[in-house]
């Protein structure tokens, strides 16, 4: 197929391994599956060891739980990526191990107290959900698919990430005082979320025209903070005054885009950001310490399909 | 019909009767809990995507499992904050196996861990199928259906691993540094509390008969697999096996201080005084 018949069929869940697709469609929409499916993998490192510091048996068992499924999701998008036949899943991961695979600007930065949770658990998994939802319809049927069980357990995620932050809105003084405190740093970077501006984005044209992106990076930011600009201000949170957001006449927001920081967004898309390397590192080190597990196991492999030939011959 | 009476409901347990069952829950339920607690270093850790869901699933396993047991305890009104989240950590009752840390890559001890322990577990749930106390019964087939699936685990993992050299050197590094602290599984609380038990039915097997039991099983299992069990040469359980610390008496590794600190770390920030529930009690599920 080439490429001007695959922006002709672009449809929602229109193309699937059975097709033959250029390469220029399988690598970008190999980019954007692995993005995501990295993005899993080191969004659990930041929320793990808030299994351990869960001030209650059922925080900690639903966080165990949280965390559990976002590798299960890792599995499901590598398995999606994997089927345009660019990258191994191997690959994949030794790229996120070492470096060079991207993720979430989210990230980057480090989690240190519990009332900074619900920043991920409610405002950028709630981000998540609503960029998830719009690619039910990608046109690689793949991750399509994928989508439909990751955004039904994104759901329960939101649901607990809510609940955290409504115990601790309506919480102690001091509880209330450090939620506000999270949400003061957090904010611009969950506004950030969705990428940088239409302007700024240099893949968004390619993506949106082959059908793997549904809605462009401002759309999906302006109506995440129409939906959830009230949800904040709801559990007693007060808006930052930077980045300034504007209300429009039909109700809906939208936020000065000059007033965020773009430099440290493109520094820690290059995985350059101090962060970066702390987060990296860890996904490095744990997973340097149990490649003698792989090895085994490669080798049970070998033996196991050596035997299985000696047995066909 | 069984020789034993089966004890009352908690509001009519005599003073002796209570201080054995609590004992008795107590065990089951901080080895459940602190077991889980370590479990879930290997949450986005593990080998492969594979082997960390199957861990997590294992660690939440054995979190209900101490949800279950411990709300038994409530039953003496206790509140969550009073068994976990305020309690002396010198007062948990757990064997010293289930919390040492795992270091750094070492699978080979989350696997001979998981298989002592589960082995243990199994013979410890047999003995609770007919205890006297009819709470326990209630749950006990629920936590045993899931047991299993973790016997199978553990024990697919071992002889996997111990098809490499490589592979079985770390399991045996792993088993010379653990089997001693296995061994405490079937040490006493007190040993006047646990023969009040076993003489209420509220255990039908002995923690001698069982530790037994499970040398049997265990000894020749993991010779079968070329490792070297590190005991004495009767297999007979000595002064001289067992580690410094057994936790079931109370004393426990400077470990377990470090993780109990860092358990209660955010309950203590916060300055909470209670847990929060977001499930169903269990007697409603």
């Amino acid at each position: 197929m080439d490429l001007e018949t695959v922006k002709e069929r672009a449809g929602p869940r229109a193309f699937s391994p059975k097709d033959d697709l250029p390469v220029e469609y399988r690598e970008a929409a190999t980019r954007m599956i692995q993005f995501h499916a990295n993005s899993e993998i080191m969004g659990a490192y930041l929320e793990r060891p808030f299994i351990r510091q869960a001030p209650s048996l059922d925080r900690k068992l639903a966080f165990s739980a949280k965390v559990q499924d976002e590798i299960g999701h890792g599995q499901l998008l590598y398995r999606a990526a994997e089927s345009l036949g660019v990258k191994t899943r191997d690959e994949m991961l030794d790229e996120l191990a070492n470096g060079e695979g991207k993720f979430l600007n989210c990230f980057h930065y480090p989690m240190k107290k519990w009332t900074e949770t619900p920043m991920i658990g409610f405002f950028v998994d709630g981000a998540a959900m609503r960029r998830q939802a719009t690619l039910k319809r990608s046109s690689w049927e793949p991750y399509a698919h994928a989508m439909d069980k990751i955004c039904f357990e994104e759901g329960f995620h939101v649901k607990h990430g809510e609940d955290i932050l409504r115990e601790l809105a309506t919480g102690s003084r001091k509880e209330q005082e450090m939620l506000q405190e999270a949400f003061d740093e957090w904010w611009p970077r969950i506004i950030q979320f969705f990428g940088p501006t239409d302007d700024k984005s240099t893949h968004h044209d390619f993506s949106s025209e082959v059908g793997l992106k549904m809605m462009s990076n401002d759309e999906l930011r302006n109506a995440f903070l129409t939906a959830y600009i009230p949800k904040a201000e709801k559990y007693g949170l007060e808006i930052p005054d930077e980045p300034r957001i504007e209300k429009r006449d039909d109700g809906s927001y939208k936020v000065v885009e000059d007033d965020l920081d773009w430099e440290e967004f493109f520094t820690v898309a290059k995985n350059s950001y101090e962060g970066s390397d702390i987060q990296i590192g860890k996904r490095h080190d744990t997973q340097e310490a149990v490649e003698w597990v792989r090895n085994v196991l490669d080798q049970h492999e070998q033996a196991a399909t050596g035997a299985a030939q000696t047995a066909a011959d | 019909m069984s020789a034993i009476d089966h004890l009352s409901g908690p509001a009519d347990l005599e003073e002796d009767e209570r201080q054995a069952v609590e004992t008795l829950l107590y065990r089951l339920a901080d080895d459940e809990f602190v077991l889980a607690e370590r479990y879930t270093e290997w949450q986005v850790r593990s080998p492969t995507l594979e082997s960390d869901l199957a861990l997590s699933n294992i660690a939440q396993d054995e979190l209900g499992h101490a949800r279950l047991w411990y709300d038994l305890l409530e039953d003496f009104g206790y509140e969550e904050a009073d068994l976990i989240w305020e309690r002396d950590p010198a007062d948990f009752r757990h064997a010293t196996l289930v919390e040492l840390p795992f270091e750094g890559g070492d699978w080979a001890d989350a696997i001979v861990r998981s298989y002592l322990y589960d082995e243990a577990e199994h013979l410890r749930l047999e003995a609770l199928e007919e205890s006297s106390y009819p709470r326990i019964v209630d749950r006990v087939g629920k936590v045993q259906a899931e047991e299993r699936y973790h016997r199978e685990h553990a024990t697919n993992w071992l002889e996997r691993l111990a098809e490499t050299d490589e592979g079985r050197a770390r399991l045996q590094t792993a088993l010379d540094r653990v089997f001693p602290h296995a061994l405490t599984l079937f040490e006493a609380v007190d040993p006047d509390v646990e023969r009040r038990i076993d003489e209420y039915g509220i255990r039908t097997r002995s923690l001698e008969d069982m530790g037994e039991q499970w040398l049997e099983t265990v000894v020749p299992f993991l010779e079968s697999l070329g490792l070297e069990v590190p005991l004495s040469s009767d297999r007979t359980v000595t002064a001289e096996d067992l580690p410094s610390h057994v936790g079931r008496d109370g004393s426990h590794t400077d470990d377990w201080f470090d993780l109990h600190d860092d358990f209660t770390h955010t309950y203590r920030e916060l300055g909470r005084d209670s847990a929060d529930r977001i499930m169903p009690d269990p007697d409603d599920q």
